[in-house]
Parts: C-alpha cells; sequence; structure tokens
C-alpha cells in the first residue's frame, strides 16, 4: 500500500474511463446503458473478485471497495466494483492489497450463498445496486459520469 | 458551549386515552400516535406495543433505537435538519427520558435487522433489554422503493420520539448533569499543561441504502470530514439511516448517547486534554475514502492532537477507512487507539479485520459478531419472525419449530457496538 499511489488515484480516474465489474443481474439492467458494465452472470462473488485481482495484476485500478457495504460475505451472493478501463504500465499495489485482503475475507467464509437461492434475492441485488450508485456522484463530479 | 442534560427517569409505559408523564410512568395515546404515523401514505400499518425488561417478549426487525429528548432552553430543537429546524444545537438545557427508548420495527428489506430480547441470554448482549420500550411496528404501502421507506420509517421514529419528548418539557428532573465544550483556546490554558491532548474521530456509516447516517439532515456521504462539538450529539445532531449490520451499527439512541464523547468529556482536565472531535465518512468509492481520510489526518494534526481514538461503525469496507484513518495520524505522530468489533469466524481463529497494517498497533474489541448464540423462543414476538432466516448472522434453519434461534452474536442490536456502548466487558 503505497500513499504515493493513493494520493495518483484521482490523474488515473482522469486519464481513464471506467468499468464496472458485477454478477447482479440488477446493476447490468440499471447501469448498463449509461456505464460499460462486464455482466459475470451466474458467478461467484470470489470469481468476480478473483478476476478483478487478475485485471489489477495487468496494470488496471480499483476504483470502489472490493467489500464494498457492511452486508456479510457469504450472505449477499452479489459484488460490484468499479475498475478502470484501461491498463497502466505499473502494478497498483494499493489495488492488489485490497483486493487480496477481500478475497481471504471471502475464502474464509464457510459458505458461499448462491445467487437466486436466497429469498432475500432481490433485496441483495438492490443493496449491491444501491452500494455502487453511491460512488456515482464522486465520478459525477470528476466528469466521469 | 454548555449543555446541561436533566434526566426524567421512565419506569414504566402504560396506555390510555391521553398522554402525559405521571409520576415516572409514561401515559401513551397509542392511537393517537399510530394515526399520526399513518399520516404518511408510504406507511400501510402502525401500531404501538410496549416491551418491559423481563418480559418474555422478542423485538424484532429493530430499524431504530431513539431517546426521546427535549430541548427546553437554548437554540435549536432535537434532530436538528430532520425533525426542528437547521439551527445549531448543543447548548442550554435538554430534558432525557432515560430509562426508556422509542424502538422503530419494520422491515425495509428481508434481511440484515436486529433482535432485541427483553429477557433470557439474548438480553445480557443489548443494552436495550433495561430499557421500557415503546415499540412502534410499521408496514409499507405495496410496491414502495426501500429508499423511500427507509426514510418514512426513520422519521416516523425520530418524530414520534420528539412527541413523546415534549411530555417532558415543563417536569422537575431527578438528576442533572453539566457538560462544557470548551474551545480550542482554552485547550492551551496553563491548567492543562502536561495533559496529554486526546482527540476523537468518530466514523459514521455512509455508503448507501441501509448504510446511511444523517448530520443536521445531511447525508454524510455527501460530507467532508469535520469538527462537531460533542454535546451537539446529545442534542440529536446525528441520526442513524443505517439497518446494515445490527450487532455494530451505531442507532440513534447510541449517537445521543455516545460513551466515548462522555468519558473523554469525564476525564478532561484531570488525565487528559479532550480538545475535540472530528467526524468522518466510510464511503463505497475509494478517492472518496483517501480524502476523508486525508482531511481527518490533517485536521488533527491543525489542531493539535497528541492522541486520538477513532471509533468504527459496521464493518467490511469500513475496515479500510479505519486503517487509512489510524494509520495517517499515526504517520503524524499522533497516538492511535481504533475501537473496533471483530468477525473471527465462529471459532475465533480468523482474521478479525478485512484490512490491517502494523501501525494499527492500539485496538479495543467489542467482541466476535460471529460468535454463535442460542436464543431460547419468548411468549411473545413484537415485529415479524418471518425474516429471521435472512438477517446477518442467520442461516437457513436457524429459526427452529420451537421457536428459538440459532445464530451469531451479530443478529443482536447493539451487541458488538463499536461506540463500546454495551452490558458486557472483560473490564
Amino acid at each position: 500500500m503505497g500513499g504515493a499511489t493513493e494520493s495518483e488515484l484521482t490523474d488515473i480516474e482522469k486519464k481513464n474511463s471506467f468499468l464496472i465489474l458485477t454478477n447482479n443481474p440488477l446493476v447490468a439492467e440499471t447501469l448498463g446503458e449509461r456505464f460499460l458494465i462486464e455482466f459475470l452472470d451466474q458467478k461467484s462473488d470470489i470469481e468476480v473478485l478473483t478476476l478483478a485481482r487478475n485485471r489489477v495484476h495487468l496494470g488496471h485500478r480499483i476504483l470502489t471497495a472490493p467489500l464494498s457495504g457492511s452486508v456479510k460475505p457469504g450472505e449477499t451472493p452479489y459484488r460490484s466494483l468499479m475498475m478502470t478501463a484501461e491498463a497502466d504500465d505499473s502494478l497498483d499495489f494499493f489495488s492488489l492489497g485490497n483486493m487480496e485482503r477481500a478475497l481471504s475475507v471471502l475464502r474464509h467464509q464457510k459458505v458461499s450463498t448462491r445467487a437466486g437461492s436466497s429469498a432475500a434475492d432481490l433485496d441483495y441485488q438492490l443493496v449491491d445496486l444501491s452500494l455502487i450508485e453511491s460512488a456515482l456522484p464522486s465520478l459525477e463530479a470528476a466528469g466521469l459520469a | 458551549m454548555k449543555l446541561e442534560l436533566g434526566y426524567i427517569d421512565i419506569r414504566g409505559i402504560r396506555f390510555d386515552d391521553y398522554m402525559a408523564i405521571e409520576d415516572g410512568i409514561l401515559v401513551v395515546n397509542p392511537k393517537e400516535l399510530a394515526e399520526a404515523v399513518l399520516a404518511d401514505p408510504l406507511i400501510k400499518s402502525a401500531r404501538l406495543e410496549i416491551a418491559n425488561p423481563g418480559e418474555s417478549i422478542r423485538i424484532t426487525p429493530v430499524k431504530d433505537v431513539i431517546e426521546p429528548r427535549v430541548k427546553v432552553e437554548g437554540p435549536g430543537g432535537i434532530f436538528p435538519g430532520m425533525i426542528s429546524k437547521v439551527d445549531t444545537v448543543g447548548s442550554g438545557k435538554t430534558h432525557v427520558l432515560r430509562g426508556m427508548a422509542v424502538v422503530t420495527v419494520g422491515r425495509i428489506v428481508g434481511f440484515q435487522e436486529g433482535i432485541i430480547d427483553m429477557t433470557g441470554p439474548g438480553a445480557a448482549y443489548t443494552p436495550f433489554s433495561k430499557l421500557h420500550n415503546l415499540v412502534l411496528v410499521m408496514e409499507p404501502v405495496e410496491g414502495i422503493a426501500p429508499h423511500d421507506y427507509e426514510k418514512a420509517a426513520r422519521m416516523a421514529g425520530l418524530q414520534l420520539a420528539v412527541t413523546i419528548g415534549e411530555l417532558a418539557r415543563n417536569l422537575e428532573p431527578d438528576e442533572t448533569e453539566v457538560f462544557k465544550t470548551p474551545r480550542i483556546s482554552e485547550s492551551f490554558d496553563a491548567i492543562l499543561r502536561g495533559l496529554p491532548r486526546v482527540g476523537y474521530v468518530m466514523m459514521l456509516q455512509s455508503q448507501g441504502l441501509l448504510h446511511d447516517t444523517y448530520v443536521y439532515g445531511v447525508d454524510a456521504k455527501r460530507t467532508l470530514s469535520t469538527l462537531i462539538r460533542p454535546t451537539e450529539l446529545m442534542d440529536g445532531a446525528i441520526v442513524s439511516g443505517n439497518c446494515v449490520s445490527a450487532c455494530d451499527k451505531n442507532t440513534t439512541y447510541h449517537h445521543l448517547n455516545n460513551p466515548v464523547v462522555r468519558d473523554l468529556l469525564k476525564e478532561h482536565g484531570k488525565t487528559l486534554n479532550f480538545v475535540g472531535m472530528i467526524i468522518t465518512n466510510e464511503t463505497v468509492y475509494l478517492s472518496d475514502k483517501v480524502r476523508s481520510s486525508d482531511w481527518t489526518a490533517e485536521m488533527a494534526e491543525y489542531l493539535p492532537f497528541d492522541g486520538a481514538i477513532i471509533s468504527q461503525e459496521g464493518f467490511g469496507n469500513p475496515d479500510t477507512d479505519l486503517i487509512m484513518n489510524c494509520t495517517k495520524l499515526e504517520k503524524k505522530g499522533i497516538k492511535t487507539v481504533v475501537i473496533t468489533d471483530e468477525y473471527a469466524g465462529q471459532d475465533g481463529k480468523s482474521q478479525s479485520l478485512a484490512d490491517a497494517d502494523e501501525l494499527v498497533d492500539a485496538v479495543v474489541s467489542t467482541g466476535n459478531a460471529n460468535m454463535p448464540i442460542l436464543l431460547p423462543p419468548m411468549e411473545r414476538v413484537i415485529g415479524m419472525l418471518d425474516y429471521i432466516d435472512k438477517i446477518a448472522g442467520g442461516h437457513d434453519g436457524s429459526l427452529r419449530p420451537d421457536g428459538s434461534i440459532e445464530a451469531e452474536l451479530q443478529v443482536i442490536t447493539g451487541a458488538t457496538n463499536e461506540l463500546g456502548y454495551n452490558l458486557l466487558s472483560a473490564r
């Protein structure tokens, strides 16, 4: 985790547009027309974050917290994450550290909830959508959304 | 800034066709109160119930817990920017209905809402089992969006608490306490020299639906880290719009009775010099986290603090804000202690937080939210049990046929509150 990397975030955002990685159909449906979405249908929360982690190794940076919300891992199956759409030449250790810690938390859960398996499924989708939407005003302020 | 709190002790609640406080008994007209709630077209049904300490009652799903108060002298009113006008509060005189609470109950979404047991093993884990609770059970009209209903339920609870608080306006308090918030200039007085300059950093949930907190009516996720005087909290400057993680969310009751604030004010001039407090948010967007934690650290250095206490709210994503805040303070030479709870697995062996740093080396834990707990059946349920299987810490089958609940500590409202407002401790 480098402080210098943190302070570079704003510049990075201005250079690159972003995309949303998600396994949440409601995010894909609601935000799909306005933003670049990579919809990972039927993928688990770990699979979504693993893909994001792998992208970090290719030079992408994460723009939102991977464990957004205080909804318990292993309870909600839905994860959405904003990343830079274009890769940089260097590896962002701030992003990598965050992704690895988040994956570590998910891997320690006893069970991974499957999408569609819970009676509260739509509510999980809605809260995940709300969490990722809460980042939009900041993106709009930066002229990105 | 000086605030006098006059405590009116409430020893019971009863229903009648009028409203008053008589010899420590709160008398309310449930029909009149319910009708006021139903004036909001978004709320389909509203009813009031009473739950007293020791009774075999389970209250669930709890949304918020609110202590009724009334401003009797000085500027502003309780819950500024929400119920009262936005004038700055925290000075003058406020009456507190001590020993009771308004508890709002209702399903906002089908998970994530808490339990208050008034007796049995679960009662030991929540401070609200020791209060006389006036419970407002609500249901929304069909087809309403959860965020609209959250707001309606939040405002109904706050308004009910203000209505009840108003009954104490002209009463003589059973006890009075005076709290003074010194000016920054006074923190340099000769009498305080030699005492460590200590500040408090309070983190507020602010991530979106079910994860929000309001400061003078402003959604905290759209705020910069800022200074607030501790007595402003005692008049309701900060209210909860947070339904997530029952065990470690700060209800409005917690904000009104913040024990970190009380202890720091109590020790001011004795063991430490309480310079001030900073409120800061917990956001989803990483640049916002960087900005908020930078501002917190800059302000702490500006005042300056020698040492700081940080309290977190929630878990997961906020762990990142917690670590950022703490490391940035430490890098400025400010010795920092964090208050947090743990999600260390049912056996307590997993890593407790989702983030870590070697500079975060002084931690007060308020408990392991994953600890398994068996809650025996209660004779009466206020609210609804049909969502128990979905609430945080529950799992399929957690509601047994006999009405008992097998779950984790995190289902209980306030069980691992990260302000330390708890009944159990290792002290």
